[in-house]
């Protein structure tokens, strides 16, 4: 871990998370910095998209702390607040505005007045908007369907929508859950190539994917999860030579 | 749960407008037909005028519950609450302007053995005082319980069941005597409106265009914000909710505003309505006139203003004519249309792409039927 | 009138005496006569009864002769002794003693009372009882007490017990009132409370009226527990068809997220089931008539699951994905049967038979009655309960619901017919408010609008309950009948659905997911 350097985005720590008697995360800690694509991966049940869930305020965990820029206590925000504060989440079944249009799902996603809904409203003119969605409608490679339904979009076209209007927020910490499940082989490649460039030094990336070359291919670190808690973290080459992640992936 | 039926891009300019046009058509013959020309060749009864105004306030009705079914996906199967708040409210000023101008005892003093109106009731002959009223009242009665829901994520079915559930306690709490507010009988003998005599039948031709006006204004200004930012945030709510407020807005406020706005609107849709039929009792709120607005709405089709007005203005100008010879038939036709709609219809009349219906709302409204006779006419 | 004397027997009463007083022309002497003859079935026991009766019928219908041998009877079969009610052949004039009005009646209340001794049906001891009753002056406590020893039937004992306890309570010796307001405090119904504070009122000696006071405590402390118990009672009953229509309610909503408007309608089918097996028994074998609430578990449970299973296949299949809309249609679907019903059978409330089975009941404490119909409807839900509750546990039906409910796509790819899983759920959903149906008829009345009131209350018991959680779902019906009917002899009907609707949604906000929710990410 040679980068020790880089400041930390997000940092989770003693994490626990139960449901009822089910303990689905009993203790985590992890560290994404800023400038640095993380993947997270792991079978199902690792507690992958539970953790997620606690850093975007959807579950409450039952002890531990998540902090935003070793400073901002999640915890204790909303999960409006916690988007405005700069973490932007990428649902794993593509979440876009079908009865809008991708110009409107992209207008909507741009919070210049993040305190007010009515004072968003009325500076829904300001001119900054229309600079700002032509760059991420170009980011996106869905400039030429900018004035379609969302509705009507393909699969993969949806998940970069999404992507899109997360990129409208400039997050700190950008999350993305499964981003290529259920895409095309060359859908994937273009997704790849799409987070590679969110990669920036004032943004976290957190990738939470199962397909393993795809981490491989965008991923500068990885972490992996199993039941809860991380039994590996480092690069991918390192992860697959290891022992411990070679039992869990691929059974006993 | 996900609550969100998914509805299509529905609204259609084309369609907004020509409602828009048939209604000003409407509110400008109203007065002409029914005034000068009224008993020529050309002319309409009051009484069908009558009929105009009150599926007028059927329309406004419509349209408060399109805001929020249809734009912001909330379902509440107990609009009628508001429509009759909005009723009661309008009853006990039009009661105590003919106790306090005209002297004439209202009967739910009689009947109470009160010597005074209670305190309650002061005020209520001033129409500005009735009106603030009129608005606040509902409207603060739709925050309150639309803030504890939507605070608590209680949407969807939940939502819906609870709101019906609400009114029907409100009708079972109307229906009592010893609320004062005329319990089964309801309350009636209105005499005066805004100094007009109501059984004038320039009062009943003004009140109906009044209504048209009224709906229509509400019309405009209702497709205007929802074609706003506020509009398309209604929308994101509908189809995405959790993805909305993952982007960052607290989507309580968005949900409470139009709830409220819609329960204004109601409320306002039923002050309208009362002083026509002349009569107001707890039957309004029972769950089947809540669910036929509902049904009004999908049938018009959801989340397109338009729509919701063609419904009411279809199905009501239906009952009416139904109901004067063939009462017995009405519940099996609006169940039919409902399980024809839901089955094969997910947007009611706007999944028919038939050129026809361009032309459909001008003669619905225009025309309606004649021969109807309506429970609790008069009065 | 067949007597047996046996002259060998002890005599306590001297008949030969009491005849002379007949006899005599002295009022009072006669009076006294027949006061003693009245006392007869007492003293003697039955056989003397037979005897004293046979006189004072005689002397009142004017048949009693006297004359100088001694006073005969005159029977159909001619004359008989009146001392041993052997034929005689008496010798001289005979006459018939003079009787007055005051006597006549006292003549008459002793009958009334030695029938209670001597009459074998007990339908004529009731009447005699019930004449007492009305005469309450003319008989002594001693005497009812001993009718009271031999009467075996409960009714007419209960009537005989009130007049000897009333008669106590005007007893001149203080001791004795206050022993009988003990006596009728040992039974504490309302009536008796109304008895003894009736007593209290006229009473003027302190240890009675501390007897009184001390008595009236204790039964208004029994009758708040009966009352109480009733309450309870009545909250169960109404809980368990609460719990049976919103079990099905629940099924359904937790499968598939479908509110069934319509499941008030089910309830309907249910009863018109049950009573037209009723109509069909009457028919073909009317001798068991009486079982048809048995006969009728099937019949109401299959006709509202088959009606549940064309509303799933016709309708609700096309609108799994869009639950609002699925609200809309089983209203209409409701609309539709309430008018089919309203058109096709009319709006009367349907006549029931009501067997042994459920009408009457077993009294408990003070005026709680456990009602047999009630007691039924308890049965009815809980056998049904515990019948759904196996069948999720260990049918293969079951276990895919319960599939299905937590995940349907993976039932679906594990290979768990999903279709054919909503369907039969469906129909058990409904199959449950047909029972409710059942249950509910010897209790409501049935028409084609019974069902509307039961959605409201069934939908807050799910809500409430949490989804898909049958133990949630107990102790919210529960809950939710006990509220009701707690609070609606208090405040009234609309104020205890007010409450409990306010209740809901206070609940609602603190745990949006029920009494027990299920454990995991949702």
């Amino acid at each position: 871990m040679g980068e020790m350097g880089r400041q930390q985005a997000i940092q989770v720590d003693g994490l626990r998370v139960s449901f009822g008697d089910f303990v689905a995360i009993p203790g985590l800690s992890f560290i994404a910095r800023y400038g640095e694509i993380h993947g997270v991966i792991g079978p199902n049940g690792a507690g992958k998209t539970t953790l997620l869930d606690v850093i975007t305020g959807k579950t409450r965990p039952k002890a531990g702390k998540v902090l935003l820029d070793g400073s901002i206590d999640l915890l204790r925000l909303s999960e409006p607040e916690i988007a405005l504060a700069g973490v932007g989440r990428k649902f794993q079944k593509p979440s876009v505005f079908d009865a809008l249009t991708v110009r409107e799902n992209l207008e909507l996603a741009l919070r210049l007045e993040p305190r007010s809904i009515r004072a968003e409203i009325l500076n829904w003119a300001d001119s900054r908007r229309a600079s700002r969605m032509a760059e991420v409608l170009d980011e996106i490679g869905l400039g030429d369907a900018a004035d379609r339904l969302a509705g009507t979009l393909a699969h993969g076209q949806k998940q970069w929508l999404e992507i899109g209007m997360l990129l409208m927020q400039r997050p700190k910490l950008l999350m993305l859950d499964e981003p290529v499940a259920g895409m095309t082989e060359q859908e994937t490649a273009h997704t790849a190539d799409l987070v590679r460039r969110l990669k920036a030094p004032d943004r976290a990336v957190l990738v939470i994917e199962h397909d393993m070359a795809f981490v491989e291919e965008i991923a500068d670190r990885v972490t992996v999860l199993h039941e809860g808690a991380p039994i590996f973290e480092g690069r991918m080459a390192d992860a697959r030579a290891n022992a411990r992640v070679r039992e869990v992936y691929l059974g006993r | 749960m996900a609550a969100n039926d998914a509805v299509g891009r529905v609204e259609r300019p084309g369609l907004f407008r020509a409602v828009a046009a048939a209604m000003v058509a409407i509110a400008v013959a109203l007065p002409i037909l029914g005034g000068p020309l009224a008993g020529g060749p050309a002319g309409i009864s009051p009484y069908f005028a009558n009929i105009v105004g009150q599926i007028a306030t059927f329309a406004l009705l419509a349209i408060a519950l399109d805001l929020i079914w249809g734009y912001a996906g909330i379902l509440s199967l107990g609009h009628g609450l508001f429509f009759a708040f909005g009723g009661y409210l309008v009853a006990m000023h039009m009661l105590k302007a003919g106790y306090v101008y005209n002297g004439v005892t209202p009967d739910v003093m009689t009947f109470m053995g009160w010597t005074e109106l209670p305190v309650h009731w002061f005020g209520f002959e001033f129409f500005p005082y009735a009106l603030l009223l009129i608005f606040a009242l509902p409207g603060l009665l739709a925050f309150a319980y639309g803030y504890f829901s939507f605070r608590s994520r209680v949407a969807g079915v939940y939502f819906a069941i609870i709101t019906q559930a609400l009114t029907y306690v409100a009708m079972l709490l109307m229906f009592r005597n010893d609320t004062g507010f005329g319990g089964n009988n309801g309350m009636t003998g209105f005499t005066t409106v805004l100094g007009f005599d109501v059984g004038d039948e320039g009062t009943i031709v003004g009140l109906a265009t009044v209504s048209v006006v009224v709906t229509l204004g509400i019309y405009l200004g209702c497709g205007r914000l929802m074609r706003s930012p506020f509009g398309r945030i209604l929308i994101a709510i509908r189809d995405e909710e959790d993805r909305l407020r993952f982007l960052g807005y607290d989507t309580l406020w968005p949900k409470l505003a139009v709830w409220t706005l819609s329960a204004m609107i109601a409320a306002i849709a039923g002050a309208l309505y009362v002083p026509q039929v002349g009569i107001i009792n707890p039957k309004l709120l029972s769950p089947e006139l809540s669910i036929e607005i509902a049904v009004w709405v999908a049938l018009g089709g959801r989340g397109a203003l338009a729509g919701a007005v063609i419904g009411a203005v279809l199905i009501s100008a239906l009952k009416f004519w139904l109901t004067g010879f063939a009462p017995d038939l009405w519940p099996f036709i609006l169940a039919g249309v409902v399980l024809l709609i839901v089955t094969t219809l997910p947007n009611g009349l706007l999944d028919l792409r038939l050129p026809r219906l361009r032309a459909a709302p001008a003669t619905a409204g225009s025309r309606a039927p004649g021969t109807a006779a309506e429970v609790g006419q008069g009065g | 009138m067949i007597c047996l004397a046996l002259p060998g027997r002890a005599v306590a009463l001297d008949r030969v005496a009491i005849l002379a007083e007949i006899c005599s022309e002295d009022f009072r002497a006669q009076q006294a006569a027949l006061e003693s003859l009245a006392a007869a079935g007492a003293d003697e026991g039955r056989e003397g009864a037979l005897w004293a009766r046979a006189v004072v019928e005689g002397f009142e219908g004017r048949d009693l002769r006297c004359g100088a041998d001694g006073a005969f009877i005159e029977g159909p079969d001619g004359l008989v002794s009146a001392e041993t009610l052997a034929p005689a052949a008496p010798d001289g004039d005979l006459s018939a003693p003079s009787v007055n009005l005051r006597l006549r009646a006292t003549a008459a209340s002793a009958g009334f009372v030695l029938a209670l001794f001597t009459e074998d049906s007990a339908e004529a001891r009731l009447r005699a009882a019930g004449r007492l009753d009305r005469r309450r002056e003319a008989v002594s406590a001693p005497v009812l007490a001993a009718a009271l020893e031999i009467e075996r039937d409960p009714a007419i004992a209960a009537v005989i017990g009130e007049i000897r306890t009333s008669l106590l309570l005007g007893d001149p010796d203080p001791t004795r009132r206050a022993e009988a307001i003990g006596a009728i405090a040992a039974d504490a119904t309302l009536r008796n409370r109304t008895t003894i504070a009736e007593a209290l009122a006229n009473e003027t000696d302190p240890a009675v009226r501390a007897a009184a006071e001390v008595a009236l405590a204790e039964i208004d402390r029994t009758l708040a527990i009966g009352k109480a118990l009733a309450t309870l009672y009545s909250g169960v009953s109404y809980a368990s068809v609460l719990l049976l229509a919103a079990l099905g309610l629940a099924i359904i909503f937790g499968l598939m997220g479908v509110i069934n408007l319509a499941q008030g309608e089910l309830i309907m089918v249910g009863a018109y089931a049950t009573y037209f097996t009723q109509e069909l028994i009457r028919i073909v074998v009317p001798g068991a008539l009486d079982w048809y609430l048995f006969l009728a578990i099937p019949v109401s449970f299959g006709a509202a699951a088959l009606v549940g299973i064309v509303m799933e296949a016709t309708v609700i299949r096309r609108l799994y994905a869009r639950p609002l809309m699925t609200l809309l249609a089983t209203w209409a679907i409701s609309l539709l049967l309430i008018n089919a019903v309203r058109v096709g059978i009319g709006t009367q409330n349907l006549e029931f038979h009501q067997p042994a089975y459920v009408s009457g009941g077993f009294p408990v404490i003070g005026d709680f009655i456990m009602t047999s119909n009630r007691l039924f409807a308890i049965a009815v839900a809980v056998a049904a309960f515990f019948a759904v509750l196996a069948l999720i546990r260990f049918t293969t039906l079951g276990i895919n619901m319960r599939a299905v409910t937590q995940n349907r796509a993976m039932a679906g790819a594990a290979g768990i017919d999903t279709r054919r899983t909503d369907r039969l759920a469906f129909g058990l959903g409904s199959g449950l408010a047909g029972l409710a149906g059942l249950a509910l008829s010897p209790l409501y009345n049935v028409n084609p609008t019974m069902g509307t009131g039961f959605i409201v209350d069934s939908f807050m018991v799910v809500v409430l309950g949490g989804v898909g959680s049958l133990a949630g779902a107990v102790v919210a019906a529960f809950g939710i009948g006990q509220i009701n009917v707690a609070i609606e002899p208090v405040y009234g009907a609309v104020a205890a659905k007010v409450i409990v609707l306010l209740l809901v949604i206070l609940f609602i906000q603190r745990r949006p997911e029920g009494l027990f929710a299920p454990k995991g990410r949702r």
